[in-house]
């Protein structure tokens, strides 16, 4: 039972794990809703395919995620009930996701910023001492390499196409910046999980691991690095408008008759 | 080998990308080759591909090797390869016969 393995670890990390899970799961259940809001808008027809797909494996990995998380909390919810029965004030995703799509290049922008950040937190968990999260984490680190490499593709294509593509990658990035560093920020009780090995290293190390991976992407676009994230405490907090929009959205069917089988 | 199909892209990158969303996404392929369409030759003349005369010869369905070679194993005393074993197994009958 995945529920006997996580209070087998030291006495606080059981709260401490099921927050690092609704982090991860939040997160890729937000921008998994948000870019699907291309599929059928997309700038050409194969980048829409290839969007709307990508953005559906997000929405598999949050699936798996929010199972694992189902196990870890066992209060009778499952996957479903805890990815679309809370209101929008309940959910935990990063401030970075907060942002609405935008145009191409803000949606670009911000799926780099997140898809690089989240690959730090991946292999911060590779060698997890949880070990449905390892197992998990194995599998869609194989899925995640590809969205990095079409991502970084798409990055160096607006950002060295001058006039429109550029400016437009510049203003996005600017309108993201405070944000961008809030995926990593350090969780609650994250002491706990360092502790007992389900990460390998704190949220602050994290960050620098980020830093250092995109900073030569970055530096060779002639593009600027990212500020520290304006406040830490609030970065999965008081979302906006436009998160409040997509939960509308994305809850709309379920709310028709949440009992339904589907 | 077949042909997947077709996709616009703006260079070889991407193409390989959206060739891997359009045809590999649901595990229907085990590798892709993606080519730019100027550099795919077209050869569809029937006189080359489909000729009038008999050309059955050609084909490799008129030559029986099973005899030769069992003749040939048994010269050398040596047994059936277990990969040609299994291909065999289903086509013998229970007294051995072909």
């Amino acid at each position: 039972m995945t529920t006997a393995a996580a209070s087998d670890l030291v006495p606080a990390t059981p709260n401490a794990l099921a927050l690092l899970l609704l982090a991860m799961a939040d997160d890729e259940f937000v921008i998994g809703f948000s870019d699907s809001e291309w599929t059928g808008i997309a700038p050409l027809l194969e980048e829409d395919v290839a969007m709307s797909s990508i953005a559906q494996d997000e929405l598999a990995h949050a699936q798996a995620l929010f199972r694992l998380l189902a196990d870890v909390v066992d209060d009778g919810r499952d996957a479903d009930a805890i990815a679309y029965d809370r209101p929008a004030d309940g959910y935990f995703h990063a401030r970075l996701l907060d942002h609405a799509r935008g145009d191409w290049a803000q949606t670009i922008a911000r799926r780099f910023l997140y898809e690089t950040a989240d690959a730090v937190r991946l292999e911060a968990l590779a060698g997890s001492s949880y070990l449905p999260l390892r197992d998990l984490v194995g599998k869609i680190r194989r899925e995640e390499r590809y969205h990095a490499m079409h991502i970084t593709a798409w990055l160096e294509r607006l950002a060295s196409t001058a006039g429109e593509p550029r400016n437009r990658l510049l203003a996005a990035l600017d309108r993201l910046a405070l944000d961008a560093a809030t995926v990593l920020a350090p969780l609650p009780d994250e002491l706990s999980l360092l502790m007992a090995g389900v990460v390998d290293a704190p949220g602050s190390d994290l960050d620098a691991r980020w830093r250092a991976a995109i900073a030569p992407v970055l530096a060779r676009l002639k593009l600027p690095m990212p500020p520290p994230a304006a406040d830490p405490p609030r970065a999965r907090t008081d979302h906006s408008d436009a998160f409040r929009w997509l939960h509308g959205e994305f809850t709309s069917v379920r709310r028709l008759d949440p009992r339904a089988a589907w | 080998m077949q042909h997947g199909g077709s996709v616009l892209a703006p260079d070889a990158e991407l193409a390989v990308h959206y060739a891997r969303e359009l045809f590999g996404r649901r595990q229907e392929s085990v590798r892709l080759w993606i080519v730019r369409r100027a550099d795919v030759h077209d050869l569809a003349d029937p006189d080359l591909l489909d000729p009038p005369l008999d050309r059955s010869f050609k084909k490799p369905g008129g030559y029986v090797m099973r005899d030769k070679l069992a003749a040939a194993r048994e010269r050398s005393g040596r047994p059936k390869s277990s990969a040609g074993e299994r291909r065999a197994a289903p086509r013998s009958s229970p007294d051995g016969s072909q």
